[in-house]
């Protein structure tokens, strides 16, 4: 008779590392077409505490909403002050934190830019300081 | 003597060996956790979708106070303002227009090679400083890598105080 003792505990593990690691990626980031811009002057992304702010895309440049911290909010004014509320949050237990701000490369920026203004209110709410808040805009570097 | 051992003696056969119990031997059997291995192995080894590599570009966003007093003596530069617009679905399809007696220029290298030759070399030439505020001007309906490449054309050509203007609601 065979011993599946070990199988058993490797398929366990197995699954609680599924678990754990699918809600991590969906939490940091989403499937998108981030821009590649020709001759990139970036960096890469430092150690420092960040929030990660997807911009989901729509159709024919449309966004239907946003993302932080594995939350979706609507486009729309009460979406965008419920993005502002969840983004001071952030700032009141992380001061230092950066923004990284992930946006499809075919979003119009009639999108973006309300994000922009939350995101400058939030650390203007939270008080983080005259430089107000950091962002990291996210490309693909297609040439690495 | 019994009998037994008088008949081996008569007919000269070996002697009787006695049968010993011995303990069984104690082993893990691994070999159906070896099979989830591998099988875990080739499972990733499949599955594995390389990520592209993603950089980022900093920008700040300092708050804007209202009402705050401003020295009147202070001169403060006026900023350069490139407005960039997609005109059509093609990723080479937009436009790049300088405000003031600039212009247009062609592409995200023209206005790289517009905003490299007029910054402030250290030996007399230039127009602008490193520290010039820039502020990238992107319509409503300006796709974000194209006002993403307008951004990069101004931190390649060795700006530092770049922004994006936001559009009133």
């Amino acid at each position: 008779m065979a011993n599946l003792t070990p199988m058993i505990d490797v398929t366990f593990l197995l699954i609680v590392f599924f678990v754990v690691v699918s809600q991590i990626v969906d939490l940091e980031s989403v499937d998108l077409e981030l821009p590649a811009p020709e001759q990139p002057a970036t960096h890469l992304p430092g150690e420092e505490p960040r929030a990660v702010v997807n911009i989901l895309p729509g159709n024919e440049g449309r966004s239907r909403g946003y993302k932080v911290a594995g939350r979706e909010y609507q486009p729309t004014p009460e979406g965008l002050a419920g993005l502002r509320d969840a983004l001071v949050l952030l700032y009141q237990s992380t001061p230092t934190m950066r923004v990284n701000l992930r946006a499809d490369r075919y979003t119009d920026y009639r999108w973006i830019s309300p994000v922009l203004k939350v995101i400058r209110q939030a650390a203007g709410i939270a008080d983080v300081g005259l430089e107000g808040a950091s962002l990291n805009l996210v490309v693909v570097r297609e040439d690495a | 003597m019994s009998t037994g051992e008088l008949l081996h003696e008569a007919v000269d056969l070996p002697p009787v060996r006695r049968r010993v119990r011995e303990a069984p031997a104690i082993g893990l059997n691994l070999t159906s956790m070896i099979d989830v291995v591998f099988l875990l192995l080739i499972y990733f080894m499949v599955a594995t979708d390389f990520k592209q590599a993603e950089e980022v570009y900093r920008l700040d966003l300092p708050e804007r106070i209202e009402g705050m007093s401003v020295d009147p003596f202070q001169l403060d530069d006026e900023p350069l303002r490139i407005m960039v617009r997609s005109t059509g679905p093609g990723d080479e399809e937009y436009r790049i227009h300088i405000d003031g007696p600039w212009g247009e220029v062609n592409d995200f290298e023209g206005l790289y090679e517009f905003l490299d030759s007029r910054r402030l070399d250290g030996m007399g030439g230039g127009l602008f400083a490193e520290d010039h505020p820039l502020i990238v001007i992107p319509g409503a309906d300006t796709r974000w890598s194209d006002a993403v490449g307008a951004f990069n054309a101004a931190v390649r050509a060795g700006y530092l105080n770049i922004t994006f203007e936001e559009i009133s609601s």
